[in-house]
């Protein structure tokens, strides 16, 4: 059942990302808390939203050129920390998540070669529909259109839960083999997600990203420092 | 000049059918493809425009064929192209331009409005919000994203909104309205913004880092964060730098963990 409501979620991101609306609901920043409140971990999806927001930041789909397929990593990234964290009873923890990610980030470049096929399909649908117009099937020409939604969704709707699903089997297995690994790991969930904040900024291409990145950072952690806010 | 008495009407688009064609726009890239690119999503976006400006169905065929035919745009900012494309259309319907102008009208503005959208959505305005979000939620949790999302889509549909009921009304001169949001100097101020809210974001991390796993780790946090900057400045590919990134951290802190233990 919890394989199901991922695929439904990832299927309808992967549509909302680029055939319907374009809302910013496919983004990692809301896919992933909705994907881990989905399979009942609001916390755990919410854990991976905010670094991989910042780290595909500058995932966009500009003319033809094809970005990587953020909704499908996020959905099996998020899916598969949430479903390791259940079957190692601790519940998201940002080791789980971090290996959550290795294991599953992969699948946001096969995402990208599967929207070549994509547009494949397409192009054959809109060969379909000229041949239609020609022979006075105008409704059926144009509602063509809305058929080329169905490939985008199956295909996170099946990748996705096969991310979340080897990130489960995987990720106890790690944890359980050696019981070590998990404070490092831990850390090194922390190293990904300020290298995402500095993939972010560089992603945004602004005349003074590199300055304006370091100062805020420092300004910030200092204010911190100070303050001793932004704890947990 | 006044109309002769008995004389039809111009043919106008009915206000609910425009408001169809605006809902359609929304699926303007269903099908995307290499060849005609978003070709089939404006057909099936101005089908029920034509189907009430040209109640022959050959003309109607005709009409549609134009708009199958090859076009590509900014999804947002497309919205005034088809806004535009049915004013263009009723003058047609009206007999009062050739059925090649709204043609040349999508084929002259798709290029430069697909550059703004680009400029501004795409790389500035979204970003920026993903930035703000990510921000919001580190500190705030959920409620900030849901808030910052209601924002974005506020702006985001009440432009896409506006640009098509600009296209409708003004049809040549929607590109002086476009003008007039100056959206390239708002698009640099928002990326400058969106860098620095990166910062802040790096920062949190880093000291949640240090509270939950010791200053070591913040101290590592902050190195990951500066090194692959330079890593990515100089070119280094995202994923295997994430990679790298990740693995860099926890091998430093099973070297730190390894000399504490053996104190």
């Amino acid at each position: 059942m919890v394989y199901l409501v991922l695929a439904l979620v990832a299927g309808l991101a992967a549509v909302e990302r680029k055939g319907f609306l374009q809302a910013m609901l496919s983004r990692p920043i809301t896919l992933a808390p909705i994907a881990g409140w989905a399979l009942g971990d609001l916390q755990g999806g919410l854990l991976v939203a905010a670094p991989l927001e910042l780290f595909w930041l500058g995932a966009v789909n500009l003319g033809a050129a094809l970005p990587v397929h953020e909704a499908l990593g996020t959905a099996a990234i998020a899916g598969g920390a949430v479903l390791a964290g259940r079957a190692l009873g601790t519940g998201t923890s940002p080791e789980v998540a971090i290996l959550a990610v290795l294991i599953c980030a992969p699948l946001a470049l096969v995402g990208r070669k599967a929207d070549r096929l994509v547009e494949a399909w397409n192009e054959r649908l809109a060969l379909r529909a000229e041949a239609q117009l020609a022979h006075h099937h105008a409704g059926a020409a144009v509602r063509a259109n809305l058929y080329g939604l169905l490939l985008p969704f199956g295909i996170a709707a099946v990748l996705a839960p096969v991310g979340a699903a080897a990130a489960e089997v995987a990720i106890p297995a790690v944890l359980r083999g050696i019981p070590g690994a998990a404070g490092p790991l831990r850390v090194g969930f922390f190293a990904f997600a300020a290298f995402a904040c500095a993939s972010g900024a560089k992603a945004l291409r602004a005349r003074s990203a590199r300055a304006l990145f370091f100062i805020a950072f420092g300004v910030a952690a200092a204010a911190a420092a100070a303050f001793g806010r932004f704890r947990p | 000049m006044r109309a002769p008495a008995g004389a039809t009407p111009p043919p106008r688009v009915p206000p609910g059918t425009l408001r169809r064609v605006f809902w359609r726009c929304l699926f303007l890239q269903a099908a995307w493809n290499r060849r005609g690119m978003q070709n089939l999503g404006f057909a099936y976006a101005i089908e029920p425009a034509l189907r009430a400006l040209h109640p022959d169905p050959a003309r109607r065929e005709e009409a549609l064929g134009r708009h199958l035919q090859f076009f590509n745009c900014h999804p947002y900012m497309a919205a005034a192209i088809v806004g535009g494309a049915i004013h263009h259309e009723e003058k047609v319907a009206a007999g009062v331009e050739p059925p090649s102008q709204p043609l040349l009208y999508k084929q002259t503005l798709q290029g430069p409005f697909a550059a703004v959208g680009d400029g501004f959505f795409w790389t500035a305005l979204r970003p920026f919000f993903g930035a703000l979000a990510a921000v919001g939620a580190l500190l705030f949790g959920w409620a900030a994203i849901v808030a910052i999302l209601i924002f974005y889509n506020a702006i985001h549909l009440a432009l896409r909104i506006r640009l098509f009921r600009a296209g409708y009304e003004k049809g040549d001169a929607v590109v002086a309205e476009i003008a007039r949001l100056g959206l390239p100097v708002a698009a640099d101020r928002l990326r400058g913004a969106g860098a620095a809210l990166c910062g802040v974001a790096a920062a949190v991390i880093v000291a949640r880092s240090a509270a939950l796993a010791g200053l070591a780790a913040g101290a590592l946090a902050a190195v990951a964060a500066a090194l692959g900057y330079a890593a990515l400045a100089r070119g280094a590919r995202l994923l295997p730098t994430a990679y790298a990134a990740a693995l860099f951290g926890a091998a430093a802190a099973a070297v730190v963990g390894s000399f504490h233990g053996s104190r």
